[in-house]
């Protein structure tokens, strides 16, 4: 339900429309993390474990 | 615990086409629709499914051979393992949201990784299961498709990351805009309540305030036809994707919110129980719960719950109410830090507990709608119904009639310094409240099983059982 005041008009169109502003950004976060990530790797230093069990335990652990 | 009625739709889920819940035999059955037939076999045939149960992060449920409510449009039959007891997020305490919104989180990275995506994620679609927050709408997923946005953003920033915000920057009390907010708190309303300088926050600035903006601005259909235009070749690439996942993730992990300077904060260092009372007490009621053995417990005014752990030590499911969000954030601490799984801690004020909510009044039930409790605690708190809140003894019979079958109570005299204390800033016009006032009208409507006086204190405990 988008509870409005005005009726006709729709906060979801914004909701879509930020995210694609803000894409090039975040997407380009994610990248410069998995490069980095890659360095890190070629200089034989290990990524923080992040496999999928500890991924899990995030909930838990917070 | 509420009779569940044969064969009837619940009024929870009549939103979404995919399905709905029905309760047959005093069981929940969730219909799952032709239409939503492929999102449903993908979520189960990619491993999605086993992936999350394994993660504990969505329900458990087996197909059945029930026969559906509504045939012609059912695909299956699912029934999911039964959560003993609803609560919504304006009864949440801060941490209990925040790691419910973790969850979410969780379950859509878990989803993007087997090519599926959340079309929901509403704080209604969690539920604390066993001590943790579990997604409990099945059909909550559908197949990722390539270059599409978060359908479920808007929702995610207005029933998680606006209150949560809201509570750890301005004021713990304002999660009850979502008592007022069925859809989550508005963006514009959360935008405005926020200091300026959550500005400074990259998340906050985002997905509250600039996406507030981004509603007002393309809310009317002129301006987005002329954006989409222009953005006609911009697609959310899946990496696009995963980066605005981890930011919501990033901003709500950096809210935090310490429960100190409220009410109840250090309550127990503040009692006028000796050691020796306080064991006492203990003893009671540990004893009265070993012999009724109930099938749950409702602990209310329960503080940190350091009596509803009396039950819910012998294995017995026990939910603690509390009107101060510090005492329930304390509990709710302890129970992740113990790994419990048998007692929730919630928010709830009894002198104005959870209404029906939603459409036609029955999208989300009152408190006492979900009543009746097989055992109640009453412990130290009829003193601020009755003198702080001038409910007469016969009211608050007549309520705790309604809450539960056996009742655990304690009676706080006139003669005790706590109530003293009350009656130090307000003429006592309270002649009924003494003991043979509170046993004949609690008489009236419950058989007084025990009384017990506590050792080194004016106050009695009574076991009592309701009269039909």
């Amino acid at each position: 339900m988008n509870y409005s005041p005005l009726p006709y008009l729709d906060p979801g169109s914004g909701s879509i429309i930020i995210q694609l502003a803000l894409a090039a950004l975040l997407g380009l976060g994610v990248f410069v993390r998995s490069q980095w990530t890659r360095i890190k790797k070629m200089f034989g230093i290990k990524p923080k474990q992040m496999d999928e069990n500890e991924e899990n335990d995030d909930v838990e652990k917070q | 615990m509420t009779t569940l009625k044969n064969n009837e739709r619940l009024s929870t889920s009549f939103r979404d086409p995919s399905g709905f819940l029905f309760a047959r035999d005093e069981k929940l059955y969730r219909q799952v629709n032709h239409s939503y037939s492929q999102d449903y076999t993908f979520l189960i045939e990619s491993g999605l499914y086993d992936r999350l149960l394994k993660a504990n992060l969505l329900i458990p449920h087996t197909e059945v051979g029930v026969q559906p409510i509504e045939p012609k449009s059912a695909f299956k039959v699912i029934c999911p393992e039964q959560v003993r007891f609803i609560s919504y997020p304006y009864e949440w305490s801060f941490s209990q949201l925040k790691d419910a919104a973790l969850a979410t989180i969780a379950v859509q990275k878990h989803a993007l990784k087997f090519e599926m995506s959340l079309k929901d994620a509403s704080a209604y679609n969690i539920q604390f299961h066993k001590g943790k927050p579990i997604l409990i709408d099945t059909l909550s997923f559908e197949v990722y498709k390539d270059g599409a946005p978060w359908v479920a953003y808007r929702q995610f920033c207005q029933h998680f990351l606006a209150p949560l915000a809201l509570m750890a920057k301005t004021d713990v009390r304002l999660s009850q805009l979502m008592r007022v907010y069925i859809d989550g708190v508005p963006l514009d309303l959360a935008s405005r309540l926020l200091p300026a300088s959550t500005c400074l926050n990259f998340g906050l600035l985002t997905h509250i305030h600039l996406h507030a903006r981004a509603q007002m601005r393309y809310a009317d259909a002129g301006a987005v036809n002329d954006r989409l235009e222009k953005t006609s070749r911009e697609r959310m690439t899946k990496q696009a994707l995963q980066g605005l996942i981890e930011s919501l993730e990033n901003t709500v992990k950096q809210l935090e919110w310490k429960p100190v300077g409220t009410e109840w904060g250090d309550y127990y260092n503040m009692t006028n129980y000796t050691d020796s009372a306080f064991e006492h007490k203990k003893n009671i009621i540990s004893e009265w719960v070993r012999r009724l053995n109930p099938r749950q417990v409702w602990d209310v005014g329960a503080n940190n719950g350091v009596f509803t752990r009396l039950a819910s030590a012998q294995g017995i499911p026990a939910i603690a109410f509390d009107i101060d969000p510090a005492a329930v954030e304390q509990n709710y601490r302890q129970v992740k830090s113990a790994r419990e799984t048998n007692i929730l801690p919630l928010v709830q004020d009894l002198t104005n507990p959870s209404p029906s909510l939603g459409w036609h009044t029955r999208e989300r039930n009152a408190f006492l709608e979900r009543a009746p409790a097989d055992m109640v605690f009453a412990l130290a708190v009829i003193h601020h119904l009755a003198i702080s809140n001038n409910v007469p003894l016969y009211l608050l019979a007549d309520f705790f009639h309604d809450l539960g079958k056996w009742l655990v109570i304690e009676f706080v005299p006139k003669t005790d310094s706590q109530v003293q204390k009350l009656l130090a800033s307000r003429l006592d016009i309270f002649d009924q409240y003494t003991v043979d006032d509170f046993e004949r009208i609690f008489g009236a409507r419950f058989a007084i099983l025990e009384k017990v006086k506590v050792r080194e204190s004016e106050r009695f405990l009574y076991l009592m059982e309701k009269r039909d």
